[in-house]
């Protein structure tokens, strides 16, 4: 039956052709697709966790819902020595937030003032990246604040000016400062850049009373697929008054948007399959219809009914695998090449900036996987393809069927 | 041995259009036989010839195939007994056109699961009997009629079935491809023992057969 499939296949060249056409156009539509909507959440993903929130973070277990100076991570550089030794992670900081009152002489504005270590942010986050005029931490900058663009323009200050800090200190005691502008950041994200700022730990820890203690930790993992299992190794090692929670519920709001765009995503997906189906089983039904009196002479001479499923089976295999394998590498380089190369579109973060889209790019993913799944799938939704022909075929009996014009 | 038994069929059944198209069919067809169906159009021939080669099923009665009930058989068991023990000749040659002559004569036989080898040869030795064997390489749309025709006669014998039913096989041949074609035919019964039954109301098959089975309104009026 292969061979005779393989005969039809060339004789009815036409024929032949406009399925290879439709099952290639299907499969580079579809992989290309499933890169693009892969790629979008992998970056909404990675901007998110990029611009500040770790993978990973580690808090007292009361700090997230009641707050406050007293659920403050003590003795932090003890449990840094253990995350140290866990596989899987790849990076980690303690930071020490507060909230206090920032003025300049022209405003004033309530701001995070975060105090960071600016060397180990520099792999943990884009805070750094972010920066728009002047310059980014250093461990001995000082007094030196470097704050979101938005804040900056709030309180009406530029670079080199001066801007008073009022906070409560660790131990709840009054905090008073004088920083100076040295450095704007923007990350695109507009509640971000207008309500917080950083400062180096070494001088913030002076004036907080805060050595070596955190609000709280956070960890990069080396891979992201990943950070479950790494979360699982760390809870182990923690004492029982701390948690280590993941972006997924740091960031729940940022979860349910992917979830929401996921959703719609593959309602889409499905979409496009419905029409790839209906558009390779209707064109097959076509030609099953024009074949009806050649399968009823085959059937009428002794050819089986399974002996008739391979046939089409066969034929539809040889087309599938031929326009699979020439749209497969075809729509893997075009996503291995954007994955690289990102298409720009001016304009489109600001478009999404809500859903953590932070760059003008349109990003693709290429996973050989993620390939290997689409093949199969559009594989599948051919043979199925052949089902109604083939009972279509089957309704007419023999001799009826030979007379068919 | 062929043997019907009070075989009625009815085309539009229970409906104002209704046909008897088999009215008590009682026929004995033995081994070897060269037997023509006749009679005028809508008389029942292609119907019985249908009957009897498992095509089509009948509404009562029954028949057998060396002593095998054919109307109690599935459609399973109908195909393969079509494959393995009879030989069909239409009227439109029905060849398969993307097979080489070569190939649509050992079509059969490749289904039957006969070696390559002796495919080959049963191949020659058909086509050389029906004078095709120059035509071997050939597409079925690179023939003539007569030439199609008798490729298609060929595919029904090479297998050596017990039985060919040919229905109206010289319909669309001139005298002298019919001719020629029952020549062939009359040949293939003598030496290779295959009865073939027709049915056809071609003046060259009804002077050639053997016997004559005259119907009229789904009856057989003389046997």
């Amino acid at each position: 039956m292969f061979s005779f499939a393989l005969k039809n296949i060339l004789f009815y060249k036409g024929r032949s052709l406009t399925t290879f056409v439709l099952t290639f156009v299907s499969t580079l539509l579809f992989v290309v697709y499933v890169s693009m909507m892969d790629g979008s959440h992998k970056s909404m993903l990675q901007n998110a966790i990029k611009i500040y929130t770790g993978a990973i973070e580690i808090y007292h277990k009361d700090y997230r819902d009641i707050g406050g100076n007293e659920y403050l991570i003590q003795d932090t550089s003890a449990i840094l020595k253990k995350i140290s030794q866990i596989e899987g992670v790849e990076a980690y900081t303690s930071r020490y937030e507060t909230f206090g009152l920032l003025s300049s002489k022209n405003n004033s504005a309530a701001s995070m003032v975060a105090g960071i270590e600016p060397e180990k942010e520099k792999s943990l986050s884009s805070i750094s990246e972010a920066l728009t005029e002047g310059e980014f931490l250093t461990e001995k900058s000082g007094n030196c604040i470097y704050m979101g663009v938005e804040l900056v323009k709030k309180l009406k200050v530029k670079l080199a000016d001066e801007v008073a800090f009022i906070g409560a200190a660790s131990d709840n005691s009054f905090a008073a400062d004088i920083f100076r502008v040295c450095g704007i950041f923007k990350t695109g994200s507009f509640e971000f850049d207008l309500s917080t700022s950083f400062l180096s730990r070494d001088y913030f820890d002076t004036l907080m009373l805060s050595k070596n203690k955190a609000s709280y930790i956070t960890i990069k993992v080396d891979d992201l697929e990943h950070v479950e299992a790494v979360n699982e190794k760390i809870a182990r090692v923690l004492d029982d008054n701390l948690e280590s929670l993941t972006w997924k519920t740091l960031m729940k709001t940022m979860v349910e948007a992917m979830e929401v765009d996921s959703i719609f995503g593959y309602i889409s997906l499905a979409l496009f399959l419905v029409v790839i189906f209906f558009v390779i089983m209707i064109y097959g039904f076509i030609n099953v219809s024009s074949r009806i009196k050649e399968f009823g002479v085959l059937r009428c001479v002794g050819i089986s009914n399974s002996n008739i499923f391979s046939l089409l089976f066969y034929e539809i295999f040889i087309l599938s695998t031929l326009a699979i394998a020439v749209a497969a590498p075809i729509g893997g380089y075009i996503c291995y090449y954007y994955s690289i190369n990102p298409i720009v579109i001016e304009g489109i973060a600001e478009m999404y900036k809500d859903y953590g889209i932070i760059s003008d790019e349109i990003p693709f993913d290429f996973s050989v996987f993620t390939l290997a799944w689409n093949i199969l799938l559009i594989y599948v939704l051919n043979f199925l393809s052949i089902l109604y022909p083939y009972f279509y075929i089957n309704s007419f009996r023999p001799i009826e069927a030979s007379r068919h014009v | 041995m062929i043997e019907l038994q009070n075989v009625h069929k009815y085309f539009f059944k229970d409906e104002p259009r209704e046909v008897h198209a088999l009215n008590n069919i009682n026929l004995t067809l033995e081994d070897g036989e060269f037997t023509l169906f006749s009679g005028p159009s809508g008389c029942g021939k292609t119907t019985l010839l249908n009957a009897i080669g498992a095509l089509d099923e009948i509404d009562s009665g029954k028949i057998y195939f060396d002593k095998t009930e054919i109307s109690a058989l599935s459609d399973t068991a109908r195909t393969s007994l079509r494959l393995n023990q009879m030989g069909f000749v239409f009227q439109a040659y029905n060849l398969v056109p993307v097979l080489s002559v070569e190939e649509n004569i050992g079509f059969i036989m490749k289904l039957r699961g006969f070696s390559d080898s002796e495919i080959q040869k049963r191949v020659l030795e058909v086509a050389s009997m029906l004078e095709i064997d120059n035509k071997l390489k050939a597409l079925p749309n690179a023939l003539s009629g007569g030439q199609q025709q008798r490729v298609a006669v060929a595919r029904a014998v090479a297998a050596k079935p017990k039985i060919i039913l040919a229905d109206e096989p010289t319909a669309n041949l001139d005298s002298k491809n019919s001719q020629k074609l029952m020549d062939m035919m009359k040949e293939l019964n003598k030496k290779e023992g295959v009865s073939i039954l027709f049915a056809s109301h071609d003046e060259y098959i009804f002077e050639n057969v053997r016997r004559i089975v005259k119907m009229n309104d789904g009856e057989i009026v003389d046997a």
